[in-house]
């Protein structure tokens, strides 16, 4: 698992559109090749989709739209998005496959996770 | 601790029923404005006393959590004023608060241990739920200027966050009995 990679709005504006488009596929594995980065939102204090699906290697991004900070931490604290205020982003790239469960270290209650499928589609 | 609590939540319908019951004089935007910040100040200095008297883990994040969330609000209030280049109006309401905390911060001192982190977790459930339901009811229905019932909605989604997270410190701590 690596770490937080920290990125600029204008980066992430430059994928931008490649990321509404994983948004739209979100839940399904991808069959092709290459790595990806899927969006979340944050909204309301609730992650949004609060499930996704991602092959090893892609990477997720979560963006801040509340003005409460919040942060996307796994519940075993190997990785941590965050905190994000409002408008910020973070990304982790997921090496591990399974399912890795998260949550916001400030609010508890809001969780959820990341499932990540080998890519010979394991 | 549940007196306590009562008294203040109490106190506090009673200070809003009042100012709501006056209908020669409904709290303007700029009255409403002073007041939910004023709240959230509020909150920030029962935080505080919490980080310097708490020892409970749980208590000291719900802590944190209320210090970062009500600033962030309160950053975003002073950013909105700041650009509609007005001032907030103190008012009965305002000093209500003001009066009801500064009360509840003095018994909150002569605490310590389980009774302080009882005494605060109950105050803070309390306390968000009387600014959540006048926010709600009171407040959001009244302000007409645009801008200021959105920071107001997006408040109180935060603040219903708060009033969740204290329910389950509260049980957390198992304080009744
Ligand atoms: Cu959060």
């Amino acid at each position: 698992m690596r770490g937080l990679t920290p990125i600029t709005r204008r980066r992430f504006g430059q994928g931008l559109g490649a990321a509404i488009a994983l948004t739209e596929a979100a839940g399904r594995t991808r069959a092709h090749a290459g790595t990806h980065e899927v969006a979340v939102r944050i909204d309301d204090f609730t992650f949004m989709p609060s499930k996704i699906e991602i092959l090893v290697g892609d990477s997720v991004t979560w963006e801040n739209g509340d003005v409460a900070p919040h942060t996307a931490t796994a519940l075993d604290r190997t990785w941590d998005a965050g905190p994000l205020e409002r408008g910020a982003h973070g990304r982790v790239t997921f090496t591990e496959p399974g399912e890795h469960r998260y949550l916001c270290a400030f609010h508890p209650h809001m969780q959820g996770s990341v499932l990540v499928r080998h890519r010979d589609g394991g | 601790m549940n007196t306590l609590c009562k008294s203040l939540a109490l106190g506090m319908a009673i200070a809003v029923s009042t100012v709501a019951a006056n209908a020669n004089e409904p709290m303007n935007d700029l009255e409403i404005a002073h007041t939910a910040y004023t709240a959230g100040g509020l909150d920030i200095r029962y935080a505080h006393l919490a980080l310097a008297i708490s020892e409970s883990d749980a208590v000291r994040e719900f802590a944190q959590t209320m210090i970062r969330d009500h600033s962030a609000v309160n950053d975003a209030a002073v950013a909105l004023i700041t650009k509609l280049d007005v001032t907030p109006q103190d008012n009965a309401l305002s000093q209500a608060l003001v009066e009801g905390a500064a009360a509840k911060r003095a018994e909150l001192m002569t605490l310590s241990g389980k009774a302080f982190d009882c005494a605060y977790a109950t105050n803070e459930l309390g306390y968000h739920q009387i600014v959540n339901k006048t926010v709600a009811e009171s407040f959001i229905p009244a302000v007409t200027v645009e801008p200021l019932k959105n920071l107001l909605e997006e408040a109180l989604v935060t603040f219903r966050a708060h009033e969740k997270h204290a329910e389950h410190m509260v049980a957390g701590l198992k304080c009744a009995g």
